[in-house]
């Protein structure tokens, strides 16, 4: 076999591997589930540079149990990173999007790789007085090595880029909605949402990312847009019962909030809670209304009463009731 | 007694650090000077004042207030030892006692065969030894005495050693994360020998920049402690890294604290200045780049020392509450301001230094290395300062963690296994045509293969896939040298290969203890890669008698335990843990009381080859239990690599004495 025909059969062999690697690897995420992930975005306020999800504090195991409720519930990563930084001072995103007061971190060492080429590029354009000889003559097979060691280059960063999205992606399946909730849905507009819910309506899985629409529109104040994603989820009996308190809890609050009907909004919530009368948000919600409502302060403080004994409860909404409570108990006027 | 004595050491150690600028100075400008008197002065004061407070630690004399506020006469050995290294001010003491050491190695050499660079160098060193010195003489003096004791503690004290004593009874121990594992008793000194170390290349860089002379006999009389400096700055860093993860309890080794962000930036820094030192003394080339670096890295162990010590991580604010803040950065500024302007002084070096023919060479591939290594401390450096910066500046609040580091410093490292591969075997000034290919396709198979086996055989997760793809690279290509070179002598001389294989490496150690170093590297990237990208993680409550199953083990809880020890109290859980009905250990994760203090959650870990099994307590009552589950997949590989890194860097230096003592041997016999 001559030198050439050789060299042609390893460069073929090299080129089967990578491509077979490239198909074996694309497809399988890390074993990090969602919890975690978010959690170590979030700098526990009350520890030193770690996340909460490193930090053993009790702040931050309130702060992992809010995530995972958060995520159970189907919210984005962006709606539970901007619930934990706006109701935990002190808490901040330990990956600062390039963008504002943070876009010189990533500036600079983008800058650095950029100067730091060109410099080495210059400097060896420019020899100095003693510059020696070049060593070996530049010739095509010289070339042809550069050629050689560029593309292998490309491959790399090619297999950096797929392995990075791979840690990304979860294992896709035949519907639309699985492909797009495996996705990081803060990264994916109200638009596409709609449309993929548009597409898989008779779809009972896509009552996931439904609700989780229908959160983003909440939080943004947007009822009107919110409304009938609740409303679908509210009359889907294939919906899970923690998805269907959620939606019926949020109606209620909407047609109280929006539309100033406690009736309608008492008879919502409590649809919910005959579904779960535990239910910590249910029972909230009913006590607020009741009390913005109807004025039955001394009732509600009960329920908020009763609701602190819950030792599991999650710190930012126990602060929030406590300080509700203590309003109830003066029997001012609900805020 | 013992303020007055440690006090005089110091005083002592100062007298001696500016005798040798004064001293050093004459000697560098052609004069002659004793230069080993002053040095054994530093040294004799330094051991004196440590000497002092080990006495105090250890005979449990409260009058020192360092000792009052962080010893307790129930520290068990060896943690009163490492009292003395548990705070700020007996860490100064320690950091003086290695810089003296360091010194008067310098100064021996220096006495033997005086030269100018060597006083030059060594005037530097007494600079650097009269700031540190200086430290413990005002803002941070260890040998303070107690004037108002607490009930445990002291609440004042003054800096006069025959200031009238208020002798507290009992002090509260050191911090009790220190004394809860007997690896945070050896790993500040095995750290601080890497920091201090790195003020040596500093100094010969210096002097030379000083007397105008560029060439590479700096970076030769620097090696050897440039060698040891780098070796326990790695060693170091996985100290720490193990440490978190037998204490912290969270399972990790590894969150881009600023704390370990700051040992790792002067590591960084050295490793390419090591690769580009190598490049000046083969080819002339990089004289003002290595000057950068050298600066760069002692700057940064400074930088590092005020970050950790001023306490500005943990508030902008407290900068000011203690001056040793203001006094650490003061000197970071003289230091980089000095330097610099010296440097640019100097600069028409850097125009007459040769260029490289090719990035096809060994010193094109250190090159892009060097990029790569400048471009990892930068974007270490910039996370780690920008939140204090932009809260100095702006008052705005930022976080900068774990997940930007990864972003940019994961895909950085893979980038740098590629290039260790290609530097291995890459020859100086350029390789003829077709020889990497030759020397390279058998490595780019097997790293293929090992890729597409791990991904069929254990996981397909990308990252973890690429790790063990190339680290396999690494090791193939440098093997590949080995078995080549091997087999060429093989062929010429007819004897063994594996004899030959063994003259190979002995004829030229240094370079392959630097492969050593390499592979250790590659290891070091698998063992993260699988940690962190497939553990498991399970939280469960059992009472008694209950058991519960977690990846392949089973987990039976015996009972809850209190054990009473000299300087705490242990409360815990004892679990069996089975594989297959067979009982493999029983694992105690606890809690450790020491003190008034809140317990330390300790984790009980079990090691096996394919990764541990890590416990820890959740909460613990009488009649139940609540656990954390965690698997570390291979997370002993990032041990073993990181001590063979380490390794690398030892048998080089041990390397590089047995040639210059047979050289000596050969020279003293023609004489």
């Amino acid at each position: 076999m001559s030198e050439r025909v050789r060299t042609v059969a390893t460069a073929s062999v090299i080129v089967a591997m990578a491509i077979i690697l490239l198909t074996l690897v694309s497809t399988q995420p890390a074993n990090l589930d969602r919890v975690d992930a978010i959690g170590a975005r979030i700098k526990c306020p009350v520890c030193q540079g770690e996340s909460i999800a490193n930090s053993p504090s009790q702040m931050a195991r309130d702060m992992m149990d809010l995530v995972e409720d958060r995520v159970a519930a189907g919210a984005s990563d962006q709606a539970i990173i901007d619930e934990l930084l706006s109701s935990y001072t002190g808490a901040l995103l330990l990956d600062p999007p390039p963008s504002g007061n943070t876009l010189l971190l990533w500036l600079v060492p983008a800058a650095a790789v950029v100067i730091g080429i060109t410099v080495i590029l210059w400097w060896r354009a420019h020899p100095g007085s003693e510059a020696s000889k070049p060593a070996l003559p530049a010739s095509r097979s010289r070339r042809r090595l550069l050629a050689g060691g560029l593309i292998l280059v490309v491959a790399f960063a090619v297999i950096v880029v797929v392995a990075s999205n791979s840690l990304q992606e979860r294992p896709s399946t035949a519907s639309g909605v699985a492909d797009l909730e495996g996705q990081d849905l803060s990264e994916v507009s109200n638009e596409t949402m709609e449309a993929v819910i548009a597409a898989n309506a008779d779809n009972p899985e896509v009552n996931g990312m439904r609700l989780a629409l229908a959160e983003r529109y909440f939080e943004e104040g947007d009822y009107r847009s919110a409304f009938p994603h609740y409303l679908v989820v509210a009359e889907d009996t294939n919906a899970s019962p923690a998805q269907a308190i959620t939606a019926l809890v949020r109606l209620g609050w909407m047609a109280f909030d929006g539309n100033g009907e406690v009736a309608t909004a008492t008879r919502l919530v409590d649809e919910a809670l005959a579904i779960d009368p535990e239910s910590t948000v249910a029972l909230y919600v009913r006590a607020r209304v009741r009390w913005c409502g109807a004025g039955e302060a001394d009732e509600a403080a009960a329920v908020f009463q009763r609701l602190l004994d819950d030792p599991d409860l999650a710190s930012d909404t126990r602060s929030q009731i406590e300080a509700d409570l203590a309003l109830a108990l003066e029997g001012a006027g609900c805020p | 007694m013992l303020s007055f004595l440690g006090s005089a050491g110091v005083a002592a150690a100062l007298a001696g650090a500016s005798l040798l600028v004064w001293r050093g100075v004459k000697a560098a400008r052609g004069g002659t000077a004793d230069l080993g008197g002053p040095s054994k002065l530093v040294l004799a004061g330094a051991i004196v004042a440590m000497g002092a407070m080990q006495v105090a630690l250890l005979t449990d004399d409260f009058s020192l207030s360092y000792v009052a506020n962080h010893h307790s006469s129930t520290t068990p050995f060896p943690f009163d030892v490492a009292t003395a290294w548990a705070a700020l001010e007996g860490s100064i003491v320690l950091w003086g006692l290695v810089l003296a050491v360091f010194t008067r190695i310098v100064a021996v050499r220096q006495t033997r065969d005086p030269d100018p660079l060597g006083a030059a160098a060594l005037a530097v060193m007494g600079g650097v030894g009269i700031f540190f010195f200086g430290l413990m003489l005002t803002v941070a003096n260890p040998f303070e005495v107690c004037v108002d004791a607490l009930a445990t503690g002291c609440a004042a004290s003054s800096p006069w050693p025959w200031a009238t004593v208020d002798l507290p009874v009992e002090g509260p121990g050191p911090n009790p994360l220190l004394q809860n594992h007997f690896l945070m008793a050896i790993h500040p000194p095995v750290l601080y020998i890497g920091y201090v170390g790195l003020t040596v290349p500093f100094a010969f860089a210096i002097g030379a920049l000083a007397l105008g002379s560029p060439g590479p006999e700096w970076l030769r009389r620097s090696h050897r402690s440039t060698l040891v400096a780098w070796s326990f700055l790695g060693l170091g860093i996985l100290l720490g890294g193990w440490w978190a993860y037998e204490v912290l309890s969270w399972g990790g080794y590894w969150a881009w604290d600023p704390v370990e962000n700051a040992s790792l930036m002067p590591w960084l820094v050295a490793t390419a200045f090591i690769h580009s030192g190598l490049v000046q003394q083969r080819r002339g080339m990089l004289q003002a780049w290595n000057f950068v670096l050298v600066i760069s890295a002692f700057a940064l162990t400074i930088l590092g020392t005020f970050l950790t010590r001023s306490g500005t991580i943990n508030s902008v604010h407290s900068f000011t509450q203690s001056a040793i803040g203001p006094a650490l950065l003061g000197f970071l500024v003289l230091v980089l301001v000095g330097s610099f302007t010296l440097f640019s002084m100097r600069s028409q070096m850097a125009a007459t230094s040769p260029r490289i023919e090719t990035f096809v060479s060994r010193e094109g591939t250190f090159l892009v290395n060097n990029l790569l290594l400048s471009v990892y401390a930068l974007i270490v450096l910039i996370g780690t300062t920008y939140p204090l910066l932009l809260e100095a500046f702006t008052g705005d609040q930022v976080g900068v963690g774990e997940p930007f580091f990864n972003r940019l410093a994961v895909p950085l490292s893979y980038l740098l296994l590629l290039t260790i591969g290609f530097g291995a075997v890459t020859p100086w000034r350029g390789a003829a045509s077709g020889l990497l290919w030759r020397r390279l396709r058998g490595p780019g198979v097997i790293a293929l293969g090992a890729g597409i086996i791990t991904a069929l055989t254990v996981t397909r997760v990308g990252w973890v896939v690429l790790a063990v793809a190339l680290g396999t690279w690494v090791a193939a290509a440098v093997v590949g040298l080995l078995v080549e070179q091997a087999r060429t002598r093989e062929a010429k001389t007819g004897r063994p290969f594996v004899t030959e294989m063994r003259t190979v490496i002995r004829n030229d150690q240094p370079f392959w203890a630097g492969q050593l170093s390499h592979i250790g590297v590659a290891l070091v990237a698998v063992g993260i890669a699988f940690a962190a990208n497939l553990p498991l993680h399970a939280e469960v409550d059992l009472q008694p008698g209950q058991s519960a199953q977690f990846a392949g083990f089973d987990l039976v809880y015996q009972s809850p335990f209190r054990r009473t020890e000299p300087n705490r109290i242990v409360e815990g859980a004892r679990v069996d843990v089975y594989i297959d009905d067979r009982l493999q250990e029983t694992l105690e994760p606890s809690v450790n009381f020491y003190g008034e203090s809140a317990g330390i959650v300790t984790p009980a870990v079990m090691t096996r080859a394919e990764g541990d099994l890590y416990l820890t307590l959740r909460s613990i009552d009488s009649d139940s239990v609540s656990f954390a589950l965690d698997t570390s997949p291979m997370v002993w590989l990032l041990w073993l690599g990181g001590i063979t890194v380490a390794a690398g860097g030892f048998w080089s230096l041990a390397a590089r004495r047995a040639v210059r003592s047979a050289a000596r041997e050969r020279e003293q016999a023609i004489v």
